[in-house]
Parts: structure tokens; C-alpha cells; sequence
């Protein structure tokens, strides 16, 4: 198992005015898994998300990660290993505009100091499309192309856990398929746990399992 | 200072043994010239287990081609046999309605029997990569085209139409291995058709996009229910309500691993009492 999640709550407020934004949910994803939360606005589903990506501290519940409890990493300690162990991947693309796209691809790796491993890179970006693109600049890439990318910064660190939120929110639904295909396709590749957050049914069929969430809880 | 270079230098350690070429470099009395040491000794035994792993493999291919050479014949006097004999007692006279049942029976039997066994073989063939899905470039309108016209006599025989539409003005090529695609093609159209009613009509075109080359195959069937759209490409899995419908549980298992290993991917959609539609993403490369 790469990720467990124990009866995680995330309270806002107290008293009548209290938001149960999580309420008791439990889930466990095992390794090379690419489950897909699912669930309409104000489920919880982006609270889930930033718990797991340790975005934002539960008020109760524990999460581990690659066998590390995650609430018990503070500051530093959380910033460099959500840098190792997690990919994030968001609706709004969030590539870096003044760098080209292989030189995003490999900023996290340059972040931690790390050498870059050239066949795996050269593996992930074949896989995503991405070769003719890598002298190219964010701002002259269509959204989808920008979100493969995202993928790829994603998939560089070879992280423990890929994390997407709405992936793909801002395209359009062929588009959508596209980029779906490359992240189910690549992640199989390359044995990669995924975790998928979206209100889109179909969106959500792309995954290998389902899990519903509403009111804070798991249905 | 000596700290960096010791941690520099099992960096080092471990990044050529992910290479597979780790070397010791001196032999002193350090401890780590000792880890060093160590360390080989350990890649070793992983090495010796994966050796073993590639014989077990060795092995396993030559078992599964023994069996599915060993059992052709058997197989084919088998078929043969009960033909013939269906034939004697269906002359006779004074045979009776059920000495008529058990030899359809018997032969029907035979039937599966033997499709289990192919397809089992081309499951394991496939899986233990004896067989390699070897990716071209190619036209995909004139392989469903070909495809969909094998599939007609079947789907006639059972009243059901097939239609095929494409798009005249442009005509996509994908990444695929033919041969295997159209297995994965078939299995989908086969079961298009078995769980079709009589009288409805399959409906097969082809989508392109950016990165993919969709076909899609729309029935008119009874549609799979959502909690089993992701159970439906497991091995030998079978719904309940369509024990009746003759079939082993390998098709859309198949289907999925061929896509798999061409870099394309299936898709299910479906409502239930309305019909399902499977689409098969070709990747464009």
C-alpha cells in the first residue's frame, strides 16, 4: 500500500457555524492504482486532496505515505517531501512562463539537487508527445499541450504519488480525452499511483476504481 | 569534507548498480571498502534471482507451447469424432429426443473446449511476451473496414446489422500491430453481437484526435452496470445474468492487454437497458 488515509476530519469553526469539510474518510491506494475521487462542489473532494498532498493539516486522522506518516513532518521537512514524493498536477497548468518546456519539465529535479535521468525523461516525454515541443515557451502551447507538460513535470521526480486536481477543467472535452489517455497510458508505463480529483462522471471512468465522496464522507 | 565525499561516493554506488554495472573500486580497510563489498555481494543475489526468474520464464513459454501443440490434435479428433457420430444418431430411426440432447451437448462442449484452449494460449503467449505487439504505423479506416466485413456473416445470422461510418476526407493513421488489433477489434464487435437483441443494429465508427484514433463500437444490447464496467476486462469474469450466453471470460481481457502494449488504452461506456459503447484508443505516436 502507497497511501493510507485513517478517519481524516477537517473541521471549520466551531459551535452552529461549524463546516465539517471532511468528516471520518478512510481510503488506502496501492501501489500503481489510478483511483479517481469523485464528487460535486463542496464534497470535501479538494479538502481530501490537499490533505493528501499535505497542502493543509487535518484537525484529526493520520495519513502515511510511502510508509511516513505525513503529520508528524513539519516545515522543511514536509516542503522537500512533498517535493520527492508527490506530483501535482492542477486544473490551471501552473508552468513556470519564463522557461522553456524541457526546463520546466526538470525543475523539480534541479529544485532538489538532483541529476536528471536522462532515458526516463526522454521515456516520459515520448510518452506524453512532448518531443517536438521542448524549445517552446508555455505561452505558445495550446492548454492541452500545457497540461501534458504539467504531467511530465509531474512524472519527473518519479513521486510516490501523482496528484491531480481537475485535470482537465480548463479543456475542452476532446481535448480532455487526450490528455486522460496520455495520464492513464503513461502512468501505467511507468507502474505510477495516481489519484484523480473530479466532479466529471466520464472524466472519472478513466480511472480503475471509483470513489464517490459526498458531504465530507465516502459513499 | 570526508563526509561528502563518502556520501558522494555511495551516490555513485548506487546509481551504477541501477545501471547494472557496479564495481568495486578499492579493497582497503575502510568501512567503505566493506560496504563496498557488501553491497556487490547483495547485487549478486538480486542478479541470481532475477537469472532465475528469466529460466522459470524459459520454462513457462516451453510448457505453454507444449500444451497448446500436445492438445491440437486431441482436440481436432475430438470435434471430428462427435460430428460424426452426432450424424449417425441424428439418422437413426430409433434414437430418442435425448439421446439428441447429449450429443449436441457433447459436441457443443467440444466447441468451448476448444476455444478455451485458444484462447488461453493466446492469452499466456501474450502476457509471458512470447508473441511481441509490434506497433506500425497504419491506416486505421481499411482495418475496421476489413475488420467489421469478417465480423457480417455472424451478425447476420443473428439479424443484426452492423454500420460503419467514416469520415471520407480524412483518413487517420495510428500506431497498431494489425494482427493483434484486429483480435481486440473482433473480441469487442463478438460481444457486441452476443449480447445484442435480434432485429438492432451495431454501430462502428472511427474519431480522431489529437494524440488518439478512437473506434468506437455502439450496440443496442443490454448494457453492463456501473459497478461492473470495471470488472468486465478481468480475467474470466463473467456477469451473472449471462451464465446462458456462450463465452470463457477472455475476450475483453484480451483486448485491454493488446491496447496495452501499443500504447492505447479501452474505454467503457454504458447504460443500462439502452446499450454499451467500447472505445478503443489507437495512439497516433
Amino acid at each position: 500500500m502507497i497511501l493510507q488515509a485513517l478517519d481524516l476530519k477537517k473541521y471549520y469553526g466551531e459551535g452552529d457555524t461549524q463546516v465539517k469539510a471532511l468528516d471520518g474518510v478512510s481510503l488506502e491506494v496501492e501501489r500503481g492504482e489510478f483511483v479517481s475521487i469523485v464528487g460535486t462542489s463542496g464534497s470535501g473532494k479538494s479538502t481530501l486532496l490537499h490533505m493528501l498532498g499535505g497542502l493543509d493539516n487535518p484537525t484529526s486522522g493520520k495519513i502515511v505515505i510511502d510508509d511516513k506518516d505525513i503529520s508528524e513532518l513539519k516545515g522543511d521537512a514536509l516542503c522537500i517531501f512533498r517535493r520527492r514524493k508527490i506530483g501535482f498536477v492542477f486544473q490551471s497548468f501552473n508552468l513556470v512562463p519564463s522557461l522553456k518546456v524541457y526546463d520546466n519539465i526538470i525543475l523539480p529535479i534541479e529544485l532538489d539537487g538532483g541529476e536528471v535521468d536522462k532515458d526516463y525523461i526522454d521515456s516520459v516525454i515520448t510518452s506524453l508527445g512532448l518531443s517536438d515541443l521542448l524549445n517552446r515557451l508555455p505561452v505558445k502551447l495550446s492548454g492541452g499541450q500545457q497540461q501534458r507538460v504539467a504531467i511530465a513535470r509531474a512524472l519527473a521526480t518519479k513521486p510516490a504519488i501523482l496528484l491531480a486536481d481537475e485535470p482537465t477543467g480548463n479543456l475542452d472535452s476532446k481535448t480532455s480525452q487526450d490528455v486522460l489517455g496520455l495520464l492513464k497510458t503513461t502512468g501505467e508505463k511507468f507502474n505510477q499511483t495516481i489519484v484523480m480529483i473530479t466532479h466529471n462522471e466520464e472524466i472519472a471512468q478513466m480511472a480503475d476504481r471509483i470513489v464517490r465522496i459526498e458531504d465530507g464522507k465516502i459513499v | 569534507m570526508f563526509e561528502n565525499r563518502t556520501i558522494e561516493r555511495i551516490e555513485q554506488m548506487l546509481d551504477s548498480a541501477m545501471e547494472g554495472e557496479f564495481c568495486e573500486s578499492d579493497y582497503d580497510e575502510s568501512k567503505l571498502s566493506r560496504l563496498e563489498s557488501k553491497w556487490k555481494k547483495y547485487l549478486y543475489s538480486s542478479q541470481l534471482a532475477k537469472n532465475q526468474l528469466d529460466e522459470t520464464r524459459r520454462n513457462l513459454e516451453g510448457l505453454i507451447a507444449d500444451i497448446s501443440h500436445q492438445t491440437k490434435t486431441p482436440m481436432s479428433n475430438l470435434k471430428l469424432y462427435s460430428e460424426l457420430l452426432s450424424e449417425r444418431i441424428l439418422n437413426m430411426p430409433d434414437a430418442t429426443e435425448e439421446d439428441r440432447k447429449i450429443i449436441s451437448q457433447i459436441h457443443e462442449q467440444t466447441e468451448k473446449l476448444d476455444f478455451l484452449i485458444m484462447s488461453l494460449t493466446k492469452m499466456s503467449r501474450l502476457e509471458s511476451n512470447i508473441i511481441e505487439v509490434k506497433p506500425v504505423n497504419a491506416e486505421v479506416d481499411s482495418f475496421v473496414g476489413e475488420t467489421v466485413g469478417s465480423m457480417r456473416y455472424k451478425a447476420d445470422k443473428k439479424g443484426i446489422s452492423i454500420s460503419f461510418t467514416k469520415d471520407d476526407n480524412d483518413s487517420p493513421m495510428a500506431l497498431f500491430d494489425v494482427k493483434w488489433t484486429r483480435e481486440a477489434l473482433s473480441n469487442i464487435i463478438d460481444n457486441a453481437i452476443k449480447y445484442s437483441p435480434k432485429d438492432s443494429t451495431i454501430a462502428v465508427s472511427i474519431k480522431p484526435y489529437e494524440m488518439y484514433v478512437a473506434i468506437s463500437v455502439m450496440d443496442e444490447g443490454q448494457g453492463i452496470d456501473e459497478n461492473d464496467t470495471a470488472k468486465i476486462f478481468d480475467r474470466f469474469y463473467r456477469s451473472e445474468k449471462n451464465s446462458d450466453v456462450e463465452g470463457v471470460g477472455l475476450g475483453l481481457y484480451l483486448a485491454r492487454e493488446i491496447l496495452r502494449k501499443e500504447s492505447g488504452y479501452i474505454k467503457v461506456k454504458s447504460e443500462p437497458g439502452k446499450g454499451s459503447e467500447f472505445i478503443m484508443f489507437l495512439w497516433r505516436g
